[in-house]
């Protein structure tokens, strides 16, 4: 006899959110981890959280002294970097952890890709961890205008821009659409001080909110069903979750804060752009060369500003939703296909990131 | 005034007040990346117009500052020209406004003729290198990375090693701590079996 549709989606949840096994047996004292020649995967998603609760620390700091106006903000930006007693110290860490936790947040979910950790019954942990990524790239968005220098407001600008021309592949009666969402996300026609207001409040409530919300979600999910399989044939080996592997998490946990302090105390983030970027925004001056978004957004960046934009949307469009179904789309790939596929992926990634500029450049001439 | 100021300035040479282009392409091209005038200059835009550290806004007495640092031909005369950052008037004051013109047409000469013990952002990185590096010379957290990174290492060896130490114990501490945690717990599940 065929189950009616709500018994369908009541079992579908109960056998991805198992709550039955929310006890110290099977979550803590019972709980193995495979180990195989890809265990270094299952690292990636707790220092992933280790950088986001590096943000949350050091982000509550920074709202002490921040000022979220366009008349104070780069002046607040400097008073924490030169005045504030380590304050250029909590800063750096800010904006070091801001990248590494993206870096981790992106290898995580290759890694996942890679050993098909989306396969059932994970589908819903895979599906919040991609909702993760998108909030974790919205996190470095908004981030980026607070300085209100150069570099932010102008690399905001050109974000939002592309938004406005997604309206020209619309049909007539919707064009208008897309300059409504810019000018909704803008808070204005222009980018100015309800811009900065909404993303200050996107970037240190919003966004916290709804990253608590899926993180919970996908956490538990984590928890209850433990790590995936990752390889094709059952692993030979496995480790006691309690107390090893968790202690290894720690260990790794310790080096990646020695490697942030190091770095955050001897090598500012400011000096990797060059010093006209990060001076105050100049409505009425002209833009300086070297605009750019971060370095995670190169991957779409570049294309973009080599491609027709219509390519751009296909692409990010049928990625994105690759992304959401790959436990449907990918139910009946092998584990060495989801490997070539991921580390694909990996190889764009990196190329478009580290060579994207000089590709960009013999391109266009 | 403001008017007033202007007549001033042209009276006394514009000309003169005019930035070098030579010494920012050089700095730009040899650094690897864009610079402005702000690198000796008060305003970033350079020192002609009217907004803040620009001629168009300088007052009688800034004027006066102004000219008297125009006339320091000779090295060793302290200037403090209003249009200039600390900087640029420290160039004046190495080297004088007659070498500094002369080395308009070698301005890969100027790091030399400037000097490498001058350091005033006290960053561990001189004037001159910044100025060769393309980087800000007044911006201590503003340097070539790779030579910040090293100074500041040098600098703080020793809390970097104390954090370290500080780390390798907290997770000698916590491994104890969740072993005993393990041991205790099979401890308690076995005895509850037994029962």
């Amino acid at each position: 006899m065929r189950n009616s549709p709500a018994q369908s989606v009541f079992d579908f949840i109960t056998s991805r959110l198992p709550l039955y096994k929310l006890n110290m047996k099977d979550m803590v004292t019972e709980k193995e981890v495979p180990v195989h020649r890809m265990s270094w995967g299952y690292y990636l998603g707790g220092l992933a959280l280790f950088f986001f609760g590096i943000q949350v620390l050091t982000g509550m700091m920074l709202l002490f002294y921040y000022e979220p106006t366009v008349s104070e903000a780069h002046e607040s930006v400097e008073y924490i970097t030169h005045f504030v007693t380590m304050g250029a110290l909590i800063r750096n860490m800010h904006a070091w952890s801001a990248s590494f936790m993206i870096f981790c947040v992106i290898a995580h979910m290759l890694t996942a890709l890679a050993m098909k950790a989306f396969a059932k019954p994970r589908e819903m942990t895979w599906i919040a961890g991609v909702l993760l990524v998108m909030v974790t790239f919205a996190f470095g968005f908004t981030g980026y205008l607070l300085p209100w220098n150069q570099i932010a407001v102008n690399a905001t600008k050109v974000g939002l821009a592309s938004i406005d021309q997604v309206g020209q592949y619309l049909p007539d009666a919707l064009s208008h659409l897309a300059e409504e969402v810019r000018v909704t996300i803008q808070g204005a026609p222009a980018i100015g001080q309800a811009t900065l207001s909404r993303f200050f409040a996107l970037h240190v409530v919003i966004l916290p909110l709804i990253v608590s919300g899926i993180l919970g979600l996908h956490l538990l999910s984590v928890q209850l069903h433990g790590m995936s399989q990752g390889v094709e044939d059952k692993p030979k080996r496995k480790e006691k979750f309690f107390p090893f592997f968790i202690l290894k998490d720690f260990k790794e946990w310790g080096i990646a804060f020695l490697i942030l302090f190091v770095l955050a105390l001897c090598l500012p983030f400011d000096s990797l752009f060059p010093y006209p970027l990060l001076e105050p925004y100049n409505a009425l001056g002209s833009t300086p060369d070297g605009i750019k978004p971060e370095w995670y957004f190169f991957f779409v960046y570049y294309p973009m500003e080599m491609l027709p934009f219509w390519v751009i949307i296909v692409v990010m469009t049928i990625a994105t939703l690759g992304l959401f179904a790959a436990p449907w789309i990918f139910r009946n790939s092998s584990h060495k296909t989801m490997r070539w596929i991921a580390s694909a992926v990996a190889g764009y990634m990196i190329i478009m990131t580290l060579f994207g500029e000089q590709i960009y450049h013999a391109v266009k001439g | 005034m403001r008017q007033i100021s202007l007549l001033l300035v042209l009276l006394t040479g514009w000309s003169a007040a005019s930035a070098y282009p030579e010494f920012q392409r050089f700095s730009q091209e040899h650094g690897g990346q864009p610079i402005n005038c702000a690198m000796c200059h008060a305003s970033g835009d350079g020192p002609e117009g009217a907004g803040r550290g620009q001629i168009g806004s300088l007052t009688p007495d800034e004027l006066n500052r102004l000219n008297a640092a125009r006339g320091a031909f000779a090295a060793g005369v302290l200037v403090e020209s209003p249009i200039l950052n600390e900087f640029g008037n420290k160039i004046i004051y190495q080297i004088g406004k007659t070498r500094f013109l002369e080395l308009r047409a070698h301005p890969e000469q100027l790091a030399d003729a400037y000097g490498f013990a001058s350091d005033l952002d006290v960053d561990g990185i001189p004037d001159a290198q910044e100025y060769l590096d393309g980087t800000h010379p007044l911006n201590e957290v503003h340097g070539n990375p790779w030579r910040l990174f090293l100074h500041n290492l040098a600098a703080y060896k020793l809390h970097v090693f104390m954090l370290a130490l500080a780390t390798a114990a907290g997770l000698w501490g916590l491994s104890h701590l969740l072993f005993g945690l393990a041991q205790r717990t099979r401890a308690s599940a076995a005895n509850h079996n037994s029962n």
